[in-house]
C-alpha cells in the first residue's frame, strides 16, 4: 500500500537544482569502490556494502531515470539511507578520485524528501521553532535574558567586575552560542564569560533572535529556514556594529555561519565569522589568557567535520589541544582526514529513531579514542561531545569528553585585580 | 569490399569527429550549464586549488594511493597504457604519416608498446573480475561498467592480436582480424563522450569544482 508520488513535483524539484556537479557526478561515477572504506558507517557495520557511500546515492540517478515516477515507500526507502546511514561528514568526498562530493548528493536527496514533506521529526521541530523564537528550543527572549542575568550573578562573585554584555553598541565581538546552553549547559555560558573577561575583550550578547547559531534546517536541506535563520545573526551583528562573530564550540553553527551563509544570502557577509577554537588559540598565543598549568592526563582531540573537513580549522584545533595538554597524543587520521564521531549530519536533535544507528556508527571514533590511551578528549562541538559521551559508555571507556572552554575556564591564570577578597 | 571501405574511411571520421565533436560538446555543456546553475564555483574560484587538486590526482600522490596501494597503481599504469599505446605505436603512426594530413611523431618502441598492451588487457581482466568476485563491487556494479572494461579492452586485444597474427590459424586471416580491431577502436571513440568514459574530460571539471569547494575552506584536496 504505498502512496504515488507526484513524478512532476519531483522533477520540478529536482532540475533546477542538477546544476553542471551534480549532473557530472550523478553521471560519471564508475564505481570504482574507493569510497567504501572511507565511510564510518561501512566500517562499522563489519564492511556492509550497502554502506558504500557511492551506492547510498544510486537513488538520485535512479529518480532522473524514472523520470520522478516513484512511490512513498521508494521515499522511505532513501530516508533511510540518508538519515540513518549518512553523517553528511564528507569525508568520502576528499577520497574520490573524480572528486564527487557524495556528501553534496545526499544534500539534493535530503533536500527532496523534505520538498515531500519527508524529514525528521527532531529536526522539522525546530524549524518551527527557529521561524516563531529564532533559536531551536522555544526559548522566549525573556528566557534568554534572565539566562543571562543567572547567569552573571552566579559568576560574579567568582571574578572581580565580571559582566555579561548585552546588545552593546560597536562591541569587537559578538557572541552567539547554541541554544542547549541557556537550556541545559548555562555553565558554557558563565566559562565563556569569565574567558572573555580575563582576556580583557569587548564583546556582546545580542538580546533578541541571531544569538543561537545552529541552524538544524542545513541537516535537512531546507535552504530558505536556513538562510533566514543565518541572517537573524547577521542582522544583530549589522545592528550592533561589531567587527567580528564568534560562535561557541558549535561545529555547524560555525559551518553554516561562515561557509554556507554566503552561499546561502548570495554575498559574503563583511562580519568575519570565527570559531572558539581559533580565538583560544589567539588568546593563548598572545598571551591575553595563560594558563596556571596544562593537562596532565593524556589527551586527544575530535576533529569535528564542520569545523575540521568543512570548516578548515584543522591546524588551529591540533595546535590548541597540544598547548593545554602536557600529554597531547593526536588520533591516527588527526585532521580533515579524520572520521566522524556519527552523531553528525542532525544525527544527535534527530533523538530516538537515530540512536542505534549513531551508536553503532560511532564503534570507529570509540576505538580511535581508546587507541589513543587518552583520558580527556577535548571537543570543540556540542553535537560531537553528546556523541562521544555517548560512545564512552556504549563502549567503556576510561576517559572524559570536555570542550575547550571548560579546560581553559578552569586553569587560566586570574590577574589579582580580578581575584574576589577574602572576608 | 564495400564493408571495409566503409569501416576503413567514413567510418574512422565518422568515430574520429563523434570523439572530438562529442567531447568538446561535453565541456561545453559543462560550461555553460555550470554557469548559470553552479556560480558558487566561479565566485570561490582559486586556481592554486584546482591545479594543487589536479595535480594531485593526475599523479600518484593522493589520499588513495595509500589507502589502496594495489588498486591505485594498477589504476594508473591501465590509464597510462590506455593513452600511451594507441597515440605512439609505430603503426598508427604510419597510418597518420600516410594520411591526407600527413602527421609524425616519436614512437613506442614496439616491445614496449607489445607489453604495454598485454598489461592493459591483464589490469583489464582483473578490473573485470574484481567486479564480479567483490561483493562490495559488484553490489554498486551496473551492466555498463561491465560492458565498458569490455569495450575498452577490445581494441588492444584485436590489435595484439592482428600485430602477432594470433588467430590466423583458426581463420581470422590479417583482413578480418584488421576490419574487427578498427571497428572495436571506433567504436570505443565513439562510446567515450556518449558514456562514463566522459570521465575522460569531464575528470578535470569535476575535480576543479571540488578541489574549489574545499579550497574555500582553507585546503587543498
Amino acid at each position: 500500500m504505498t502512496a504515488p508520488i507526484n513524478a512532476q513535483a519531483v522533477m520540478d524539484f529536482l532540475k533546477p537544482r542538477m546544476g553542471a556537479r551534480f549532473k557530472t557526478w550523478v553521471n560519471i561515477c564508475t564505481h570504482c569502490g574507493m569510497c567504501a572504506d572511507t565511510c564510518h558507517f561501512y566500517l562499522a557495520n563489519n564492511k556492509n556494502p550497502k554502506m558504500i557511500p557511492s551506492y547510498k546515492v544510486r537513488f538520485l540517478k535512479d529518480i532522473l531515470k524514472k523520470k520522478g515516477r516513484v512511490d512513498r515507500a521508494y521515499l522511505e526507502e532513501i530516508y533511510k539511507t540518508v538519515y540513518y546511514e549518512c553523517n553528511v561528514c564528507r569525508r568520502c568526498s576528499l577520497y574520490c578520485p573524480f572528486g564527487i562530493d557524495i556528501a553534496y548528493l545526499i544534500y539534493v536527496l535530503r533536500a527532496l524528501l523534505n520538498s515531500q514533506g519527508l524529514a525528521p521529526e527532531g529536526l522539522a521541530r525546530t524549524v518551527l521553532d527557529y521561524k516563531e523564537f529564532g533559536n531551536q528550543m522555544a526559548i522566549t527572549d525573556e528566557e534568554w535574558l534572565e539566562t543571562l542575568e543567572w547567569c552573571k550573578e552566579e559568576t560574579a562573585d567568582e571574578l572581580v567586575g565580571l559582566d555579561i554584555p548585552i546588545d552593546k553598541k560597536g562591541a569587537k565581538i559578538l557572541y552567539t552560542v547554541n541554544a542547549r546552553e541557556p537550556k541545559f549547559y548555562p555553565q558554557d555560558i558563565m566559562e565563556m564569560a569569565k574567558i572573555f573577561h580575563v582576556a580583557g575583550e569587548d564583546w556582546t550578547f545580542p538580546s533578541r533572535k541571531g544569538w543561537d547559531a545552529t541552524n538544524l534546517a542545513m541537516f535537512m536541506s531546507d535552504t530558505e529556514t536556513a538562510r533566514e535563520v543565518a541572517s537573524n545573526t547577521f542582522k544583530r551583528a549589522e545592528e550592533l556594529e561589531v567587527k567580528q562573530i564568534v560562535v561557541t564550540e558549535c561545529g555547524h553553527a560555525y559551518r553554516s555561519l561562515c561557509y554556507e551563509a554566503p552561499l546561502w544570502l548570495g554575498y559574503t557577509p563583511k562580519q568575519p565569522v570565527v570559531h572558539s577554537v581559533e580565538l583560544f588559540l589567539d588568546y593563548l598565543k598572545e598571551g591575553r589568557i595563560k594558563l596556571r598549568e596544562k593537562l596532565k592526563e593524556p589527551t586527544t582531540v575530535q576533529d569535528p567535520c564542520n569545523i575540521i573537513r568543512n570548516g578548515g580549522l584543522a591546524e588551529k584545533n591540533r595546535l590548541l589541544a597540544s598547548m593545554v595538554s602536557e600529554d597531547f597524543r593526536p588520533m591516527k587520521n588527526q585532521g580533515n582526514y579524520n572520521f566522524c564521531c556519527g552523531g553528525g549530519g542532525g544525527a544527535m536533535p534527530m533523538g530516538g529513531e537515530m540512536k542505534k544507528h549513531r551508536l553503532a556508527s560511532g564503534k570507529i571514533k570509540a576505538e580511535q579514542i581508546r587507541e589513543t590511551g587518552a583520558k580527556i578528549v577535548l571537543v570543540p562541538c556540542h553535537n560531537c561531545i553528546d556523541q562521544i559521551r555517548d560512545l564512552i559508555t556504549e563502549y567503556k571507556i576510561d576517559a572524559k569528553a570536555v570542550h575547550f572552554k571548560e579546560v581553559i575556564a578552569e586553569h587560566m591564570v586570574i590577574p589579582k585585580e580580578m581575584t574576589p577578597k577574602e572576608d | 569490399m564495400d564493408l571495409y571501405f566503409f569501416v576503413e574511411g567514413p567510418l574512422v571520421w565518422i568515430a574520429f569527429l563523434t570523439f572530438i565533436i562529442g567531447t568538446i560538446l561535453r565541456i561545453a555543456f559543462f560550461i555553460s550549464r555550470s554557469r548559470r546553475m553552479d556560480l558558487p564555483m566561479y565566485r570561490f574560484l582559486k586556481w592554486k586549488y584546482v591545479f594543487a587538486t589536479l595535480l594531485r590526482w593526475l599523479l600518484p600522490i593522493n589520499k588513495d594511493m595509500a589507502k589502496n596501494p594495489v588498486f591505485m597503481p594498477l589504476l594508473y599504469i591501465f590509464h597510462i597504457c590506455l593513452i600511451a599505446v594507441p597515440v605512439f605505436l609505430s603503426g598508427h603512426l604510419a597510418i597518420w604519416d600516410e594520411s591526407r594530413f600527413e602527421w609524425s611523431w616519436p614512437a613506442l618502441p614496439d616491445a614496449w608498446a607489445n607489453w604495454m598492451t598485454l598489461i592493459l588487457l591483464a589490469i583489464s581482466i582483473f578490473f573485470f573480475l574484481r567486479r564480479l568476485i567483490s561483493a562490495d563491487i559488484r553490489l554498486i556494479s551496473t551492466f555498463s561498467d561491465y560492458l565498458l572494461i569490455i569495450v575498452t579492452a577490445l581494441p588492444f586485444m584485436t590489435g595484439y592480436f592482428l600485430t602477432h597474427g594470433t588467430l590466423e590459424s583458426i581463420g581470422f586471416k590479417g583482413d578480418t582480424m584488421y576490419l574487427i580491431h578498427l571497428l572495436s577502436g571506433e567504436l570505443m571513440l565513439i562510446l567515450i563522450p556518449l558514456t562514463r568514459l566522459s570521465h575522460s574530460v569531464l575528470f578535470f571539471f569535476s575535480r576543479a569544482a571540488t578541489g574549489i569547494e574545499f579550497g574555500r575552506r582553507g585546503y587543498s584536496m
